[in-house]
């Protein structure tokens, strides 16, 4: 009788993961492998319709791309948005969940819903907005910026300043949702570590550091691992604002994928593409994981 | 001393307030012009110099949208969709809970395969999906619609993160009580989850009211389109009418600002059983 | 525990539609009766094409059931018809995607239809159409309406620096255009359009080019290589901007006209007409300037054809007839504006505005694109290379060097 409720027990944990994972298994991990499949064929729209013409090219599409300057472009395009974007967007949310928690009146719980609305906002919408900021002759921010002495600056039509563009825009839409993971979890540290910490003196700055910091740990780890696997997959905002332009200098791997994929119909050129992204993303997240297992460990 | 103390308290306040409203200002921007665009005329939206604030106020955009498109039974499959979207909230919780709080075999390679669906573009993924639910025979029904995107890795790894938090001591203590496994995650877990439960909530919500590409790629009958499809019809091949996006955009935006505000309430709602770690 | 019982009621009603959203999926089959056809159709139909179908139902008996698809994914909807070798029984598909289709074993060859019936022979059409119909001397549609480029131009600017006349040759054009871009700072006089994929083909044709002899491209031959010349002057001297100024169309043609000559389709028309803020008399449209062999200009547009896997053949040739009749292709003109492939439908009262048979007459002369799979990348790769030349100062022949080496690999692929 109690091997019967031990074998119950010892199953207990799968009923819960259970059906999100079939659902994932059926819509998500079978796609993927299909699509690891095409990866190493030369599948394009002919192939499509009629299965039987699509040929096994082995590891082709791979070493071609390493040998195409467009990708290789990407790839450094896509580190460059991840190495600058993911750090902004984890620091400032963070900040701006610590200052709106700061307070507790309807002036701050509205100022939450404010923070939220850059990703409630119809992308045509924030196309439409933002390409009129950013137009370099009677855009909004270089007529401010030229009130104060500086500029005027190409914004989305220059290279060099084209990439930092949209970031800009990209963090501005990240803030509300990560700061809102994170308000959540400031409800989740006791009141009475602060009351004891205000007794011992601690100012504001002591205790964000000493108390509220490690508690948002978890949350922390969580914004900028999901933080991390959205910027390497950057995609809306240079699909929107620049088509991977100008000179190819704002150009992704996804969208990369994406141009060969759908608008050019090269399905396995493009799978391949997203295979050495996907490997990518997934060091990145296996050493995050490490990180926080050590830091744990401490 | 004491006072001292407050009166600092209350001027950092003021300047945090000061800075906040400064920043939110620049965040709302967008969408303010957004939301007064759509009370101008097309033809004001592409002039020369922008006003803030329309130049002749006018309905038309939204009498357009009413008018173009039927929009009853879109809003119909809108909120169905939407309502099933939150038995995937569920599954995400359950899973989360599972993955957070239980030992068991090959759990660690199941949460890496969870997190790895999330790293491949959809477009990628799109066409064997379909094909998928082509086998299966859920192309034109509203189930092949609902079914690829009810659960998401996003989901339950955000659940699995606040799950972990919360402590061991508790789950133990019910456990000694005789409660089941089940009682123990619908009557202790999930109201200790209620901040994250909100913010997952408006997530589901926002995502359900949105649903676009699914309902466009599986329906074969305009029956099953929803707001987001309807609304994308009225673009043309070549030009966009922005007055009818900004004016579709903003009433799109007005549930889900209501339902913001209902659950901001809940994000709120500390709890303080942690407190005896 | 007020949360939960949202979120419990929301569960319970939700699991309740899944089950009942189950038992619908089983009548799904059986609605495919013969004398329903399905129609896909890009953009809103319900005022363009639903009174026509209508029509059709009432003569023959035929239910007409027409799916409206956004633009935006339409490509993405044909992909999946293509693959699950289910979808609709009619469709439009864009002439610059009909290889695509054709190649994939999509669209099914109605060439006896075309070949048995008078009123839909291919000489009915205007040729640049009737091309992007026909692959290996078979026919896979019919043309149903047509889109070319003209020239756009603001009257009263371009008089102001002498020209009473749209710009008539090459010559003419970068003379008007270097003129108007002399009005001052951020003024320029023609747009050398770097977001559009045949702008530089369409200007070597017109200067004698073959864009391909025998599946070879010529990009780098001379004809070519002298018209992006040409083009790269205006970014040169400030005639043109370099890249694409994203301005909406009242902002760059309206008002003082920073752009007060550029090239594109008839959809321009009703926006410039609504958004521009123009007098009818401040704008004109024009045959494109004729470079050293034409004005050729570029065709595009879409044409209806019949899914290959259809079970409705006979109803859905007889559909497709139908919608290709004149006085059909007429009311489809009064709807949406998009313009009849039908040569003879030009005659009717409803395109003699001036401006609109320009359209007429440029399509004298006017060809879609090689319609070979493999153009769409082209043009895209095409794009990228006049950005080397236009922003980065890249010489042309190296240029077109590397990209005709490019062409000819992706197309031996």
């Amino acid at each position: 009788m109690s091997m019967g409720k031990s074998i119950r027990n010892r199953l207990m944990p799968y009923t819960f993961v259970l059906p999100a994972l079939l659902l994932l298994f059926l819509f998500s991990l079978i796609p993927i492998l299909i699509a690891l499949v095409i990866s190493f064929t030369g599948l394009d729209i002919t192939g499509l319709g009629n299965w039987s013409t699509v040929k096994f090219v082995g590891l082709d599409n791979f070493v071609k791309l390493f040998h195409d300057s467009q990708f290789l472009q990407s790839i450094g395009n896509t580190l460059y948005y991840v190495v600058i974007g993911v750090p902004l967007v984890v620091l400032l949310s963070l900040t701006v969940a610590i200052l709106i928690n700061f307070g507790n009146n309807k002036f701050f719980s509205f100022l939450r819903l404010i923070f939220y609305t850059p990703s409630i906002t119809n992308t045509v919408a924030v196309a439409v907005v933002w390409t009129y900021m950013y137009n370099p002759n009677m855009g909004l921010l270089n007529n401010m910026l030229g009130k104060i002495g500086i500029g005027p600056l190409q914004w989305l039509n220059d290279p060099a300043t084209a990439k930092i563009s949209l970031i800009i825009l990209a963090v501005w839409k990240a803030i509300g949702l990560n700061m809102l993971i994170f308000l959540a979890a400031l409800q989740g540290i006791p009141r009475s570590l602060y009351e004891a910490a205000e007794l011992d003196g601690a100012n504001w700055w002591e205790q964000t550091r000493h108390i509220t910091l490690p508690s948002l740990r978890f949350s922390i780890f969580f914004v900028s691992v999901t933080t991390l696997i959205g910027w390497f997959q950057f995609f809306d905002e240079p699909f929107v604002m620049t088509k991977g332009g100008p000179l190819n200098s704002t150009n992704s791997v996804a969208l990369f994928v994406y141009q060969n994929g759908f608008q050019n119909s090269n399905f396995g050129y493009a799978a391949a593409g997203s295979f050495i992204m996907f490997a990518a993303i997934i060091v990145a997240t296996l050493i995050q994981f490490k990180i926080q297992k050590k830091q744990q460990g401490e | 001393m004491d006072t001292n103390f407050r009166s600092e308290r209350k001027l950092s306040k003021g300047v945090v307030g000061l800075i906040l409203a400064f920043w939110g200002l620049m965040t709302i921007l967008p969408f303010l012009w957004m939301f007064l665009s759509s009370f101008k005329s097309n033809a004001e939206i592409s002039q020369m110099t922008q006003n803030f604030l329309p130049q002749h106020w006018t309905l038309m955009n939204y009498k357009n949208l009413f008018v173009s498109g039927n929009f009853g039974v879109y809003l119909k499959n809108t909120l169905i969709i939407t309502l099933a979207s939150f038995v995937g909230l569920l599954f995400n919780a359950m899973a989360g809970y599972g993955f957070a709080k239980f030992k068991f075999k090959g759990k660690a390679f199941l949460f890496i395969a969870v997190l790895s669906t999330m790293m491949i573009p959809g477009q990628v993924t799109m066409i064997p999906v379909y094909l998928i639910l082509n086998q299966l025979h859920l192309t034109n029904t509203l189930l092949g619609i609902i079914l690829p995107g009810l659960v998401g890795a996003f989901a339950i790894f955000l659940f699995r993160q606040f799950m972990s938090n919360i402590s061991d001591s508790i789950i133990e203590a019910a456990r000694l009580d005789g409660a089941s496994e089940w009682y123990i995650f619908w009557h202790i877990i999930l109201p200790i989850s209620k901040p994250v439960l909100a913010v997952q909530g408006i997530l589901t919500f926002i995502g359900g009211w949105n649903a676009f590409l699914w309902p466009l790629i599986i329906a074969n009958d305009q029956k099953y389109y929803t707001l987001s499809v309807g609304l994308q019809l009225l673009q043309g091949q070549h030009t966009t009418d922005y007055g009818l996006q900004m004016a579709g955009s903003s009433f799109m935006v007005i549930p889900i600002i209501i339902i913001f505000l209902i659950f901001q309430k809940y994000i709120l709602q500390g709890f303080n059983v942690q407190a005896e770690k | 525990m007020h949360f939960k019982k949202i979120l419990g009621l929301a569960a319970v009603a939700a699991s309740a539609i899944l089950l009942a959203s189950c038992g619908n999926n089983s009548s799904k089959s059986s609605s495919k009766a013969n004398d329903t056809l399905t129609f896909w159709y890009g953009g809103d139909a319900d005022t363009a094409v639903k009174p026509i179908a209508n029509e059709f139902t009432k003569k023959t008996g035929v239910k007409v059931k027409i799916q409206s698809i956004p633009w935006s994914q339409y490509n993405d909807k044909l992909l999946t018809a293509a693959a699950s070798k289910t979808g609709p029984d009619v469709l439009v598909v864009g002439t610059t995607q009909m290889p695509n289709f054709v190649g994939s074993k999509t669209l099914m060859d109605i060439t006896d239809t075309v070949k048995s019936d008078s009123s839909i022979a291919p000489d009915k059409f205007f040729t640049g159409s009737e091309n992007t119909t026909k692959f290996n001397g078979k026919y896979y549609g019919l043309p149903w309406y047509v889109e070319t480029r003209v020239l756009y131009y603001r009257k009263d600017l371009l008089k102001s620096v002498g020209y009473n006349q749209a710009p008539k040759t090459w010559d003419e054009l970068y003379d008007a255009a270097t003129k108007l871009s002399k009005r001052g700072k951020n003024m320029y006089g023609f747009n050398v359009d770097g977001a559009e994929p045949t702008f530089g083909f369409m200007f070597a044709r017109q200067n004698g080019a073959t864009l391909l002899k025998n599946d070879k491209p010529q990009f780098n031959k001379k004809a070519m290589v002298d018209s992006l010349e040409y083009l790269n002057k205006f970014t040169k001297n400030g005639a043109s901007p370099k890249q694409d100024t994203k301005l909406s169309i009242g902002q760059s043609f309206g008002g003082n006209g920073p752009v007060p000559m550029f090239i594109s389709g008839p959809w321009m028309m009703s926006s410039i007409k609504n958004d521009a803020g123009l007098k009818d008399s401040q704008w004109g449209v024009a045959e494109l300037p004729k470079g050293k062999v034409s004005n050729m200009s570029s065709t595009g547009g879409g044409d209806l054809a019949v899914f290959n896997y259809t079970k409705n053949k006979k109803n859905a040739i007889k559909f497709v007839k139908f919608m290709s009749k004149k006085e059909n292709q007429l009311k489809y003109y009064k709807n949406s504006d998009s313009m009849p492939t039908l040569k003879a439908a030009w005659q009717d009262e409803s395109l003699s505005d001036s401006r609109i048979q320009v359209f007429r007459k440029q399509l004298n002369n006017s060809e879609p694109m090689p319609l070979i799979k493999q153009w769409d990348q082209i043009g895209q790769n095409y794009l990228k290379a006049w950005e080397q030349i236009a922003l980065n100062n890249a010489d042309v022949q190296k240029t077109m060097d590397t990209f005709n080496t490019q062409t000819e690999e992706l197309i031996n692929k």
